[in-house]
């Protein structure tokens, strides 16, 4: 049972950069106003994702807890990046959004990687025993 | 292990069952998928990615980032003419934004075609995918059983490949490769598109 919960808590930690990212993702597909709103709502959503992982840091293994690490280092940049984007424009709005969504893809490739640590070692336990 | 995959297939619907079954073997925890995108290749040979629209500041990325990642996949010959000529594949709607201009030359689009050939036939979509995974069994049997035939290559050899050591010429974020921008870190099916027919 332990197992299980420890395992869904990593995976929910993914499923939040996921949806960041696809949050970002819709969002810089916009134009003008509607992305600038949009982009509004990035930095409270990252917080929550930052939160849900400091939640389920305690129980990782080494491996696992380094990528959650780098997973919560992104997500803070990204949500700066966005509360950049939304006070500017034309130029600098562009590379706020191009950095907001960079350092997105690179959490959740990070909660990705922290997942596969999960799985992997918890195959090498089971393996050994 | 962690590999980038091509699954090839000769129709469309075959391919987004086999982004289908990659995101739901995952979710079984037989392996993590870390992104996912299709390509297809029409019967002129051209290249169409599935992708949002994407914002015009991500769109150089874009265009670069899929002959990339064909390229790559295809070994270290590959990766250096895919980068190159990149950009002369294009994207579906917004990515094509950075691609217009290279996507017009006809040269560099058939220097592309052909150090991609041996991935992706005329006609055929593929499946590209960033896994880790224990064993390779899983994804070769499920993809096998679905009719496709499955390429891969090592994340770390493709990583290692000197072309992108350049960073003055490839200037991205660092830990972003190019081809990273479309590999969507989620099952993304994008609306119907009128290439898939052509």
């Amino acid at each position: 049972m332990p197992d299980t919960q420890v395992k869904d808590a990593v995976d929910k930690v993914r499923a939040a950069t996921q949806e960041l990212h696809k949050a970002i993702s819709d969002a810089a597909a916009k134009r003008g106003g509607a992305a600038k709103a949009d982009l509004e709502a990035i930095p409270p959503k990252a917080k929550a994702a930052i939160d849900s992982i400091k939640g389920s840091m305690a129980t990782q293994n080494e491996a696992t807890k380094k990528r959650l690490t780098e997973a919560a280092t992104y997500l803070e940049a990204s949500g700066k990046h966005a509360a950049d984007g939304v006070k500017s424009t034309g130029k600098e709005f562009q590379t706020a959004v191009r950095q907001t969504i960079a350092d997105a893809r690179a959490a959740a490739q990070k909660a990705s990687e922290a997942v596969a640590a999960k799985r992997t070692a918890g195959a090498t336990a089971g393996a050994k025993k | 292990m962690r590999n980038y995959i091509a699954v090839v297939f000769d129709d469309t619907s075959k391919a987004y069952e086999g982004l289908h079954a990659l995101w739901q073997m995952d979710d079984e925890g037989a392996i993590t998928v870390h992104g996912t995108t299709v390509v297809h290749r029409n019967d002129w040979g051209e290249y169409q990615v599935d992708s949002k629209d994407t914002h015009p500041a991500l769109a150089t990325a874009v265009g670069v980032g899929v002959g990339a990642l064909l390229g790559a996949l295809a070994g270290p010959a590959g990766a250096a003419v895919g980068a190159a000529k990149g950009a002369a594949i294009g994207a579906a709607s917004g990515g094509a934004v950075g691609a217009v201009a290279d996507l017009n030359r006809a040269d560099t689009r058939d220097e592309s075609r052909y150090e991609t050939g041996w991935v992706l036939g005329a006609g055929q979509s593929a499946v590209i995918a960033d896994v880790s995974e224990d064993s390779t069994f899983p994804i070769d049997e499920r993809m096998r059983r679905l009719g496709g035939k499955v390429n891969r290559r090592a994340w770390s050899a493709v990583r290692d490949d000197k072309w992108f050591d350049d960073r003055a010429l490839y200037p991205y974020d660092g830990y972003l490769y190019p081809y990273d921008y479309y590999l969507y870190p989620y099952e993304y099916i994008p609306p119907y598109s009128p290439w898939w027919a052509y």
